[in-house]
């Protein structure tokens, strides 16, 4: 069985600010994480490799070359990896990156299963694993809290309203998963070392694809354009709530509920 | 004005005119719950009617369901023109591939210009499948949405990290243009009851879903959400009376405890729960400091709350620099009557 996890990166929150005075976004430290979903995604898969044995491909892809989030997804224990880059690459949105992987599965002959995170950290955008989907034209589930392989259909917990149901549908199938889903392993140290140093054969096991080999240049570009940046406004001195207790717990109630109803 | 500004302008005109000829509107895919229509479809009405002013276009709705014709009157009432409905006992409960097929052909039928749904589980798998079938380009969790100067191209601000600034997207050349639609973030619309229509039934044969639901997970619990990650926090602090009270009010209210340096010191919470710059950084939704006077470290680590209210019977404690609501008041009596009133509204 092979089972393909898309892995892609965003910028660490933690380093930014966004300044709403200036409405500038500061980049105090440039250092990024693998989406949280992907991250996820990428333990799902190890688990079924675990459990019953599968072939764990990665593949990753950035304008430019950055080969740290390919190597942590090796060093998590995925077999091979798969790197595209190339020119055209920059810009490429959710539509262009579900047509580059359909077209990864076709130059790797299939697999059985795509693993992906269910939102972007960043810009909560959630298309990639459905349109993937619906490229492939294979079976979805998006939302995917645990994932096993039971007689050879994918299997997965999802929420529904408030409960959480167990479904399954056949494979091939693309799954896409929550960043809080699964906690991800740790990283082997010794494994680590070898992928970074590309030893132990590592080194062979990233592949580098090319993007203008698997698609036309007019399959390239984007369908989304980025417009600017807009920023909440200032934060301003908050209202003071007076009256009897009863009067002021009944303001802050009636607050909070209207805050809930939106959130 | 020079002639070759003025053919420009006729130019664009007549282009305008034949798109809203040819143009199949703004379209809105409603989504109803429990016999009712769902709050966001009624906010997405609200945002098609806006656009389909400036466009010069009809505003459609897509009701797809089991039982839901008589709900086309409520769509009506929040001002669209006209609505298909597809009523068939195999569209619910929901499931991707019904809904998917069925839209898809109306679409086909009569192309939209823009499609808006509800940024909501249904909306969220029905709109990437849409859009990916249909070839047009999707914005998810719209917060603002317009037209930009071509009059023909919408653009809509989505939320990044989840708020922390909006980044402002737009789908310049593919047709049709989706959007899902935060919920909460725009007004409904008027339900004006002298509005009416009959909607046109579609008859439909809905297909097999792909994914089965096997049962109930029974026993899944889903990780704990981390305290960082909360979407609503009680914090306690030395100052808040009877500490057992406000762990009722975060359980009633369905929020993380949390609470400050002090409190810990106090030992009203763990270590984990400690909202500071060296403990835990929050940013919910709603964060709510109960008796804590707030030190620098504590204020800097929930200045990123979107809103904050704050408990405390000092008035010229630090914490109401960075609070919306501004209680100054014995915190123990305020929490009492807020139980109150949170168990009355229930």
């Amino acid at each position: 069985m092979r089972i393909l996890v898309i892995l892609r990166r965003v910028l660490d929150p933690a380093g930014i600010v966004a300044h709403r005075r200036l409405r500038r976004l500061f980049i105090n430290r440039e250092e990024y994480l693998i989406q949280p979903g992907d991250h996820s995604a990428l333990e799902a898969a190890l688990r079924i490799k675990d459990l019953g044995g599968a072939e764990v491909v990665v593949v990753s892809g950035q304008p430019e070359p950055d080969d740290d989030t390919v190597c942590r997804g090796l060093a998590m224990g995925a077999d091979g990896a798969i790197y595209l880059s190339g020119e055209g690459f920059a810009g490429a949105d959710d539509g262009v990156a579900a047509r580059l992987l359909q077209a990864v599965v076709d130059r790797l002959g299939g697999a059985d299963l795509v693993l992906v995170g269910m939102t972007t950290l960043d810009t909560a955008q959630a298309q990639l694993g459905p349109r993937l989907a619906g490229a492939l034209g294979w079976p979805q589930i998006v939302g995917a809290w645990s994932v096993e392989i039971v007689d050879g259909r994918v299997r997965a917990v999802r929420r529904d309203g408030d409960d959480y149901v167990v479904v399954e549908t056949d494979l091939p199938a693309v799954v896409t998963v929550p960043g809080r889903a699964l906690e991800p392993r740790y990283p082997d140290g010794a494994r680590l070392v070898n992928v970074y140093r590309g030893e132990g054969g590592m080194g062979e096991a990233v592949l580098r694809w090319d993007v203008a080999d698997l698609l036309h240049p007019e399959g390239l570009v984007p369908l989304l354009e980025n417009r600017g940046r807009d920023f909440p406004p200032e934060r301003e001195l908050g209202v003071r709530v007076e009256g009897t207790t009863e009067e002021v717990a009944q303001a802050v109630a009636e607050a909070l509920r209207a805050r809930l109803r939106g959130a | 004005m020079d002639a070759s500004y003025l053919d420009l302008v006729m130019a664009q005109q007549e282009e305008t005119f034949e798109d809203a000829e040819g143009g199949g509107g703004v379209w809105v895919v409603a989504e109803s719950a429990g016999g009712e229509m769902a709050p966001v479809t009624l906010e997405a009405i609200g945002v098609a009617r806006t656009l389909a002013e400036s466009l010069g276009a009809y505003v459609y709705a897509a009701l797809l369901g089991d039982g839901v014709r008589l709900l086309a009157e409520t769509l009506y009432q929040a001002g669209v023109n006209g609505v298909r409905v597809a009523d068939h006992q195999g569209l619910s409960p929901f499931s991707l591939e019904p809904h998917l097929g069925i839209l898809v052909d109306l679409f086909a039928e009569e192309p939209p210009e823009v499609v808006l749904l509800g940024a909501t589980e249904i909306g969220g798998a029905l709109a990437p499948r849409l859009a990916q079938q249909l070839g047009g380009g999707l914005i998810e969790h719209a917060t603002t949405v317009s037209l930009d100067p071509t009059g023909r191209t919408v653009e809509a601000a989505i939320p990044i990290y989840g708020g922390e600034y909006f980044e402002v997207v737009a789908c310049p050349e593919a047709r049709p243009q989706f959007l899902t639609i935060e919920p909460g973030a725009f007004a409904g619309p008027f339900l004006d009851e002298y509005r009416r229509g009959e909607p046109t039934m579609v008859e439909v044969e809905p297909s097999e879903p792909a994914v089965r639901v096997v049962g109930l997970a029974e026993g899944f619990r889903p990780p704990e959400v981390r305290l960082a990650e909360a979407s609503l926090v009680v914090a306690v602090g030395r100052q808040a009376g009877d500490p057992a009270q406000v762990e009722r009010l975060a359980e009633a209210l369905k929020g993380r405890l949390a609470g400050d340096r002090g409190a810990w010191d106090a030992g009203l919470i763990e270590a984990d729960q400690v909202v500071d710059v060296r403990g835990t950084v929050v940013s919910p939704d709603v964060y709510l400091a109960v008796g804590i006077r707030g030190d620098t470290f504590h204020r800097a680590a929930m200045e990123g709350a979107a809103f904050v209210v704050a408990i405390h019977p000092d008035r010229e404690a630090p914490i109401f620099e960075k609070a919306d609501l501004c209680v100054v008041a014995e915190p123990g009596e305020v929490v009492e009557a807020l139980l109150t009133a949170i168990g009355s509204a229930d």
